[in-house]
């Protein structure tokens, strides 16, 4: 039964910008998924700088702005998929990795794929 | 084969086998050997990829291997070697010089040929939805079979009598142009709703919905919509159907039961869909072309969706949007929606006007809608015991058990506060 996901693209901040074969090559992918209806909603992310965090531990409340220097990766996009199997939504978001490994030589990072409970038809 | 990796293999030819049973369709001119063929591919897939991983570009991959398998099957047919030949000779050239992702935009002329193939006049309409989930949706037999309650040996057959008799009519590989051309599109949109509303209204079964046939639906009518970007009705079928579907979390109540429009919990509806409803609203509208039956239906289901609340809704454009509807397109059944707003809109009697002077419609003999529409239009007036009665009458019509115990319990109701 089909269920949505959301796709969340991680990588370290300080890699630069994407070459421009690998945004053409992400926007042909993109357009593609949306016209056969399994993406429904995509958008890239500010980066740790335009970030606020607004934690409770110990009973305290602390807002913290970014960026966060400490982190290894950073989420720097998102989708949404709505795909009929957990393979289909794995298969989506490796297309991502494909196209980064052919258009951006040395690029490392990660697609996480996570279901989101309590989908379109539960 | 571990049952992950065949799931990934499956799931990669799947989201692939549209485009490659579209191109396989017109390098062979037969629309049931270009299956065959992409399932061939799907089974080399199934032996070769678990070991040597998913290749990066699966599409060409299975295209590459799909279409030495065609060579394969003409060679082998001696009489018609001399075809055999120039067919063959065709098909290597064709792979040496296409990059698959370079001529993504002849994959997806050839995506929308194959809609209108699948959904061709020659086919009856069951068919035709059989076919268009078999061969775009990427659906399997049983999976078609359980959506539309069939055996899966019936369902089988269907399918099978469908692909010979478009061999057999000689069908053309294209997008009809001229006269032709609005015709067969108002096809291709007819199978989708089809297929929308069987999952939605569940005419049969237990159930008052199959989600798993509105969502095939819904990602078919996105598609037609990125194809034909110019026709405003294609918008208006998607704008539609993501705003129903937007519903069918609340249309469910806890026990299965159904739960009407104006009683749903709005804050369950899928704000998502809704969104991606009224922007395709938008774009039908800004073709600036004379719209039709999908995009005044959309409009209406984006005033319901646009209410926040049930008390919110503006009846009013609603009722003007069914007189427009009914003078172009009138039935039977928009008279009795158009009963409905117009006793929302300007009091109970004027819908009572309206839903008589429709109700003795041969048409409705037999349905529960004239009878539910009644029961609410009198109950609104105050008249329960009419109602009740209505309702009852109502029940007794309908061929759904969620439907039937939905108007058993209003019947009751009204019976109880008597």
């Amino acid at each position: 039964m089909a269920v949505r996901y959301m796709v969340f693209v991680k990588m370290r901040e300080d890699v630069g910008p994407a070459p421009e074969a690998l945004q053409r090559a992400m926007g042909e992918e993109m357009g593609a998924a949306f016209a056969a209806g399994s993406m429904i909603d995509a958008g890239g992310l500010g980066g740790s700088a335009q970030s606020t965090e607004i934690r409770l531990a110990g009973g305290e409340e602390m807002t913290t702005n970014g960026p966060w220097t400490e982190a290894v990766e950073v989420a720097g996009g998102y989708s949404i998929l709505e795909a009929r199997s957990h393979e289909e939504a794995v298969e989506g978001a490796r297309r991502v990795i494909e196209l980064h490994k052919e258009h951006w030589p040395g690029w490392e990072g990660s697609v996480e794929v996570r279901p989101i409970l309590g989908g379109p038809d539960s | 084969m571990t049952a992950d990796a065949q799931a990934a293999v499956t799931a990669a030819w799947r989201h692939e086998s549209p485009r490659l049973i579209a191109a396989l369709t017109r390098v062979t001119g037969d629309v049931g050997l270009a299956e065959d063929l992409a399932q061939d591919a799907l089974v080399a897939a199934l032996s070769q990829w678990p070991h040597e991983g998913i290749p990066s570009n699966p599409a060409a991959w299975l295209m590459t291997v799909a279409k030495r398998r065609a060579i394969d099957r003409f060679r082998r047919d001696a009489v018609a070697r001399r075809e055999a030949e120039s067919m063959a000779g065709d098909l290597r050239e064709d792979t040496r010089s296409a990059d698959l992702t370079a001529a993504v935009d002849h994959i997806e002329d050839d995506v929308l040929r194959l809609m209108f193939l699948t959904c061709h006049p020659v086919l009856s309409p069951e068919s035709r939805a059989a076919l268009t989930l078999r061969l775009l949706g990427g659906l399997t037999t049983t999976e078609i079979a359980n959506a539309f309650l069939v055996r899966e040996k019936t369902m089988g057959q269907r399918i099978s009598r469908a692909k010979a008799t478009l061999t057999q009519a000689r069908v053309a590989f294209e997008v009809p142009q001229g006269e032709e051309r609005e015709a067969r599109l108002a096809d291709v949109m007819a199978v989708i709703y089809l297929i929308f509303s069987e999952g939605y209204a569940a005419t049969t079964g237990d159930h008052w919905m199959r989600p798993e046939l509105c969502l095939e639906a819904l990602r078919l009518a996105r598609l037609l919509a990125t194809l034909m970007p110019d026709e405003p009705e294609v918008h208006g079928l998607q704008a539609l159907l993501e705003i129903q579907a937007s519903r069918m979390r609340a249309r469910r109540g806890p026990d299965g039961e159904a739960v009407l429009l104006e009683q749903q919990d709005r804050r369950r509806w899928d704000w998502l869909l809704i969104r991606r409803g009224l922007a395709a609203l938008d774009r039908a509208e800004a073709t600036g072309r004379a719209v039709g039956p999908y995009v005044l239906q959309a409009a209406i289901a984006a005033c319901h969706a646009r209410a926040r609340r049930a008390e919110d809704t503006d009846w009013v454009r609603i009722a003007e949007l069914y007189d427009v509807i009914a003078e172009a397109y009138p039935s039977p059944v928009v008279e009795v929606n158009r009963a409905v707003a117009h006793g929302r809109a300007h009091g109970p009697d004027a819908g009572l006007r309206i839903l008589d002077a429709v109700a003795g419609n041969p048409a409705l003999a037999g349905t529960p809608l004239p009878g539910a529409v009644r029961g609410d239009l009198l109950s609104a007036k105050g008249d329960r015991a009419g109602a009740a009665t209505a309702f009852g009458e109502a029940a007794a019509l309908s061929r759904n058990e969620t439907e039937r115990r939905l108007l058993q319990r209003r019947a009751g109701e009204i019976s109880k506060t008597m």
